[in-house]
């Protein structure tokens, strides 16, 4: 998305051991392919991660997203704790999956449904598995996204050990969502998962992917970064729930590539982590393509949550649709930043891009920068960001029909909030991610 | 008496709007005050309303045998005081059943009434809507978002029949009615009175009047209401204006 400058700054002591303890993590990955593409791949990016760093908050697109917190614990690699099996189902939602379980960024197939017995032209395989071939690694990246010009992206290209690899075929339509949850079981634990979902032409399919931890208490380091590819006519409805620990960290990149006619939904639920950012960069590369973006983050305490999209609008007639909704209480703090770039040709874009933000307490803040870059001519863009606290004329109305302040005050803040799912068609996951934010809006 | 006004002062940012006002309602009266812009009309609505951007400085209002300035707003709601809003106010994603069933029950349950189901609320809802020509669709959209005025208001009303208040306040709710849309609210209101439910209708003009017939008019003017009559006054004032009141006030 961003290329960060040439680093003329000098990095803290703290940037500086950060990079080197990662680096260093990184060694025992490189020596394991040393003599294989894999460990040729790893080693250039290490020089990149070494050369780029982690960004400051001199870097825009870093500015109010604070990293300190996230730099002063080192968050190791290996290991995966035992758990049992009950400690997974209590993140089961009330409806049929196929679920896939990771525990500590690593696939487990004890958890996971047989991926033996899966439906028809589904294909799932654990990158794990993917890697011990060859050339594995390549099949599972594209190499036009540029993961690696972002911080968290080279970082995750140097770390990834597993993640998941979703393949549906040619007209493949599935009528079970695929569930994949990424548990957390350890703090002071890096979880870096790689994934690539690639559905062939005509095909469709809902993934939902839920971050969690196994107790309130754990700060341990989610990096994710996921490859989308929908081929012509290809529809993927997409749903990532973010409810980690308070005390977590999560950094979550995606990239997805669209051609002629496919349609690409996400909804983004942020509830949990210290530090979290979500970023959506879309490549809408063929004619008649269609994406909706929508999220909705509820920061309390001292939660910090960052949502990103990036959208390229580079064929005629993409339609492109995005609301996100922010809700921050305490000394919360909150970011927006998206940007919709139309290219030369992609004539007859259609592209809206909305974010509201509820401010529920005077130390809360916000920084929103909503962005258009049009070069073409015959377009309809438009975007608008708005923030601002609970009206106290609705409050007072809603009182004086009897309704107590403090219902009435969560009743129009729960109906803030819960907008963006409204786009979800699926009754019995808009109602279970509700009930999420209903949740921890009541507590 | 329901309702006892004794010399009630008010002021909002340091400004004394009402300066002492008398009233006493009966049960099944209905009042209607009047009187020109800046006259302290809508303030009295609000104070009685419980809004909090007033102060009271003076005075003293009693309900129903209790002190209605010690209540907060919800409290007065439940005790039966209904407010119209001159500008019904909207809510986006909230729709209006779940905003109204949650206030029927705060209010059914002050009562000591058990809360309503879904089913037998859609049902009192749909039979009040019809009263009142409103689309049953009304129902699933967010509180008067996107609400012609007229819609607007006779939401308000449609809000006012469902809760069954003891004393209904209605601010200037003629204010941006055609006609045919003053006809409906009006009946509305016509629909709900009753021996034990007293009204005060504010209006800066006669229209209203004319379809909901007022058994007592008082105008107000700077904060204290100058003459009281019947209905008569209503017609006097249609005729002459407020000026010769005004001017008789001064010189007395």
């Amino acid at each position: 998305m961003t290329t960060l400058s040439k680093p003329t700054k000098k990095p803290s002591p703290l940037a500086q051991s950060a990079v080197a303890f990662y680096l260093q993590q990184a060694q025992p990955l490189i020596d394991a392919s040393r003599d294989l593409p894999l460990g040729a791949f790893r080693q250039s990016v290490a020089e990149r991660f070494a050369q780029q760093g982690f960004p400051t908050r001199r870097d825009e697109d870093w500015k109010y997203t604070p990293l300190n917190a996230f730099l002063q614990t080192h968050y190791r690699l290996p290991g995966v704790a035992s758990i049992d099996f009950a400690q997974v189902k209590r993140f089961l939602p009330p409806f049929a999956v196929m679920h896939l379980v990771f525990v500590d960024g690593y696939f487990s197939e004890t958890f996971s449904d047989d991926l033996g017995a899966l439906p028809e032209g589904l294909t799932i395989e654990s990158v794990k598995d993917a890697l011990d071939f060859v050339s594995g690694h390549q099949a599972l990246m594209s190499h036009e996204s540029q993961v690696e010009a972002e911080p968290f992206g080279c970082l995750n290209s140097l770390l990834f050990d597993d993640g998941v690899l979703i393949q549906l075929e040619q007209n493949c339509i599935l009528d079970r969502p695929v569930l994949c949850t990424y548990l957390q079981t350890q703090s002071e634990h890096a979880n870096t998962t790689r994934n690539r979902i690639v559905l062939a032409e005509g095909a469709q399919m809902t993934l939902i992917e839920q971050y969690v931890s196994l107790s309130d208490e754990l700060n341990a380091f989610n990096n994710v970064v996921s490859e989308v590819e929908l081929a012509q006519s290809a529809q993927l409805d997409q749903v990532v729930l973010q409810a980690i620990a308070h005390s977590g960290m999560h950094f979550g990149l995606q990239f997805v590539e669209q051609a002629t006619q496919s349609r690409f939904s996400s909804h983004y639920i942020g509830l949990g982590a210290a530090i979290s950012r979500h970023q959506n960069t879309l490549y809408m590369r063929g004619e008649h393509v269609e994406s909706a973006q929508f999220s909705a983050c509820l920061a309390q305490g001292n939660q910090v949550m960052d949502t990103r999209t990036h959208t390229q609008h580079q064929a005629c007639w993409g339609v492109s649709r995005q609301l996100h909704k922010l809700v921050l209480d305490d000394q919360a703090t909150g970011v927006f930043n998206g940007m919709i770039h139309v290219a030369r040709g992609a004539q007859k874009t259609d592209g809206l891009m909305d974010n509201k933000n509820l401010l529920l307490s005077k130390q809360a803040q916000v920084d929103s920068k909503p962005q258009l870059e049009i070069y073409a001519d015959d377009v309809k863009c438009s975007h608008g960001s708005a923030s601002g606290q609970i009206s106290d004329e609705q409050i007072f109305y809603l009182r004086a029909r009897g309704i107590a302040e403090q219902d009435a005050r969560r009743l129009v803040t729960q109906a803030f909030l819960l907008e963006p799912l409204e786009s979800i068609s699926s009754a019995p996951v808009r109602d279970w991610l509700a009930g999420k934010l209903v949740q921890k809006l009541n507590r | 008496m329901l309702l006892d006004i004794q010399n009630l002062q008010a002021q909002v940012e340091d400004m004394a709007i009402l300066k002492g006002i008398n009233l006493q309602v009966n049960p099944g009266e209905v009042h209607a005050i009047m009187g020109p812009n800046g006259s302290g009309k809508s303030t009295l609505s609000s104070v009685l309303a419980g809004r909090e951007d007033y102060e009271v400085t003076g005075g003293a209002v009693d309900y129903d045998g209790e002190d209605l300035l010690e209540m907060d707003a919800e409290e007065r709601a439940r005790k039966g005081v209904f407010l119209a809003f001159q500008y019904p106010v909207e809510i986006p994603g909230v729709s209006n059943k779940l905003f109204l069933q949650t206030a029927l029950n705060a209010v059914r349950q002050a009562r000591g009434e058990a809360p309503l189901d879904m089913f037998d609320f859609d049902q009192l809802a749909l039979e009040k809507m019809k009263a009142l020509e409103m689309s049953p669709m009304m129902l699933e959209r967010s509180v008067n978002v996107g609400f012609s005025g007229g819609e607007k208001k006779r939401n308000d009303i449609f809000q006012m029949a469902m809760l069954e208040p003891k004393l209904c306040i209605l601010d200037e709710t003629d204010s941006g009615l055609d006609i045919d849309a003053l006809r409906i609210v009006a009946n509305g209101v016509n629909a709900l009175r009753a021996p034990q439910r007293s009204f005060i209708v504010v209006t800066h003009y006669q229209r209203l009047l004319d379809y909901i017939k007022p058994d007592f008019v008082h105008v107000l003017y700077k904060g204290r209401i100058i003459k009281s009559g019947g209905f008569e006054l209503a017609q006097e004032l249609e005729e002459r204006g407020y000026d010769h009141l005004i001017q008789a006030y001064q010189e007395a």
